[in-house]
């Protein structure tokens, strides 16, 4: 579902290559486990159940944000206000939520006019970046901007609580299953869907060649928009699984976690170049920076060497999977 | 028979070892830092954890594990939640946001955690503030400045982050103050970020549009890029403005004798904050609850201020650290103590 230029390729290069091929999110998947494994070692209690529903309730936030990213990643371009558009949803929700009462019809009033922002912020940048053809490192950098001080219009300082209803909702259990395996479920079936349309097909064509895509007449300006939108409506879903884990409208709380968004992409072993992409990937990157930052921890790392062992591991992880992808893609 | 005596030694050695431990109390606390970007935060850390070290001779075992490292709000999240696995008995926190951690805090009290933020206000009812009040910050360097100009002249002042709840509260401080002067006029208000650089080229900017200014309300490390400005444009006689308390601006100050006051944001609330954990712990109470601030859950420690009258001992204190240190201040165990019943 992710190489548009498998064929190009010979058949015959041995099991594992086809197998990357298939599966380009298999190194991750590699890494997620030897992390989890690593982490039990260090901290038994962190392989708890109770400690695993708690990383994927807090890093389901970067995991949306990171597939966001990935979508438009896919056609060569990148979202720098990505996070941007996390916080200005984020303080929008809370804040139309209280305004109705907090009740279920306001939340799910709340939420859906948080998809139309999410999309709107999309479509803002798809528009300065593939009609306006600005550089899109800088374009959506500038955009970030005018989100975050649209988010600082809507609430000048974090505070407003969220509705109980909804963050015991994020928090709690459904059928005795914790309820963010339900939101789990129901992104993988939105990926698969979504992998079966020819949005995604057509993004990574562009990535993988503008120029030879648009001669071959795909719509490049209206494909790379819909890259846009896709994260626009990814990143209003992290900025709903980051309020169901906080509870609270911040206007400041994304600005951090574009990059990690970023990583996490990369670390899944998508190419920023575009044209090779992999959401599953994203999500396994995600949960990758969750892991090393606490094995860190775990480990007993002393505090003024964290920060410093912390980049080190990303770094390791990193160049492990661009080596495993390389092998793949070459 | 042999095995039996190996049994019974077993046993009694380890009732002598759980004895032992009985004796002496043993507390597990977490200290969890989300921000590495200046040296404050270090010596914040680096003096909570000289604070630890002294419950020793009180006979407590005060263990910290430190989580310090840049990153986003869920980040700090899963710090807690790390804490939350070790099995900590308290966590004290500066915090990313103030209203983030409600639900994360909700499960560690749950979990029989005591959790205590410092440096910056949450609203978590979970939780307790130990820390200064941002709003007396900004009130105090206000004051003296009004006071320092006699009450009227025209006055600028550099914010650090705009939406961030401590500049928020500090600005609030500042024009509380002002409101009692009317001959004090604030022409301009411009964000610099808490960054020295931005703080240096914003009263560059400042002095090209307002040659005519009195006053500076200024933050921390901004301030000594803004004097550096005002030492630049040769104007050191003419304006007072805020200081701040690292050891390099101090000694700026006292060579060049600027009009200047500074009050103090102490890296030491960290350590504070763990002398009230510990004794919170052993389950003291405090004599006045903390229900201050506008969550309700706050204990403000005092806030020192240097200026003209004690800057020689402040710079005293300072003398022989490095360049980057913080004059600083922190409840001792005795004064926590003296705050319990």
């Amino acid at each position: 579902m992710t190489s548009t230029t498998t064929d190009m390729r010979t058949s015959g290069a041995g099991g594992l290559r086809s197998w990357l091929e298939r599966y380009p999110f298999l190194p991750a998947l590699v890494i997620v486990v030897a992390l989890l494994a690593l982490n039990g070692l260090f901290s038994p209690n962190s392989l708890s159940f109770r400690s695993l529903t708690g990383l994927l309730s807090t890093y389901m936030a970067l995991i949306m944000l990171a597939i966001a990213q990935t979508y438009v990643v896919s056609a060569g371009d990148i979202d720098l206000s990505a996070g941007a558009t996390l916080s200005l949803v984020n303080v929008a929700i809370v804040v139309l939520m209280e305004r109705w009462g907090g009740g279920a019809g306001a939340v799910l009033l709340a939420l859906a006019l948080g998809v139309l922002i999410g999309l709107a912020c999309g479509l803002v940048n798809g528009l300065v970046v593939a009609a306006l053809r600005l550089q899109a490192i800088v374009a959506t950098f500038a955009t970030s901007i005018f989100f975050i001080g649209l988010a600082l219009y809507v609430m000048p300082v974090a505070g407003t609580p969220a509705p109980a209803l909804f963050w015991h909702t994020y928090g709690g259990r459904l059928l005795g299953l914790p309820f963010v395996f339900y939101v789990l479920a129901a992104l993988a079936v939105l990926l698969y869907l979504l992998s079966r349309t020819r949005i995604v097909t057509e993004l990574l064509a562009v990535g993988d060649d503008q120029q030879a895509a648009y001669q071959t007449g795909l719509p490049v300006v209206a494909v790379r928009i819909r890259g846009y939108l896709l994260s626009g409506l990814f990143s209003a879903l992290a900025a709903f699984c980051l309020t169901g884990d906080t509870a609270s409208g911040d206007p400041l709380v994304g600005g951090k976690m574009t990059l990690y968004s970023v990583a996490a992409v990369v670390l899944g072993g998508s190419a920023l170049a575009g044209g090779w992409t992999t959401v599953v990937g994203s999500l396994l990157g995600a949960l990758t920076i969750g892991l090393v930052n606490s094995l860190v921890f775990f480990m007993g790392t002393p505090s003024e060497w964290q920060n410093f062992v912390q980049g080190l591991a990303i770094l390791l992880v990193l160049m492990a999977g661009v080596l495993a992808g390389r092998r793949a893609r070459v | 028979m042999k095995r039996f005596i190996a049994a019974a030694l077993g046993a009694v050695a380890t009732i002598a070892i759980s004895a032992s431990f009985a004796n002496a109390e043993t507390f597990k606390i977490g200290l969890s830092n989300g921000w590495v970007g200046s040296e404050w935060r270090t010596q914040m850390i680096d003096e909570a954890k000289e604070a630890a070290a002294k419950w020793k001779e009180k006979g407590v075992d005060v263990e910290v594990s430190v989580q310090s490292a840049n990153v986003d709000v869920p980040g700090q999240i899963a710090q807690v939640r790390n804490f939350i696995a070790e099995g900590v008995n308290a966590i004290i926190i500066n915090p990313n946001s103030p209203t983030a951690f409600d639900p994360i805090f909700a499960q560690a009290k749950e979990a029989g955690i005591l959790v205590i933020a410092t440096d910056a206000e949450v609203s978590s009812p979970d939780a307790i503030y130990v820390g200064i009040d941002q709003t007396a910050w900004g009130a105090a360097g206000a004051k003296w400045l009004a006071d320092t100009l006699g009450g009227k002249g025209k006055v600028v002042a550099i914010n650090g982050v705009a939406g961030h709840p401590a500049n928020e509260m500090r600005v609030a401080g500042y024009k509380s103050v002002f409101k009692d002067y009317p001959d004090i006029q604030v022409v301009n208000e411009v964000n610099a970020n808490w960054d020295q650089a931005q703080g240096q080229q914003a009263m560059q900017n400042i002095l090209a549009t307002y040659p005519d200014i009195n006053g500076v309300v200024v933050q921390d490390g901004m301030a000594a890029g803004a004097w550096k400005s005002i030492m630049d444009a040769g104007k050191t006689g003419q304006i007072a403005a805020t200081g701040e308390i690292r050891k390099d601006f101090i000694d700026l100050w006292v060579k060049d004798k600027l009009n200047s006051g500074a009050t103090v944001n102490p890296p030491g609330v960290m350590a504070s904050a763990l002398n009230v954990a510990v004794l919170m712990l052993q389950g003291k109470e405090l004599k006045e609850p903390a229900t201050a601030g506008q969550y309700k859950n706050a204990m403000y420690l005092p806030i020192p201020f240097i200026d003209s009258k004690n800057l020689a001992d402040a710079a005293k204190q300072l003398d022989g650290k490095p360049g980057y240190y913080s004059y600083t201040n922190a409840l001792s165990i005795d004064d926590a103590t003296a705050l319990f019943k």
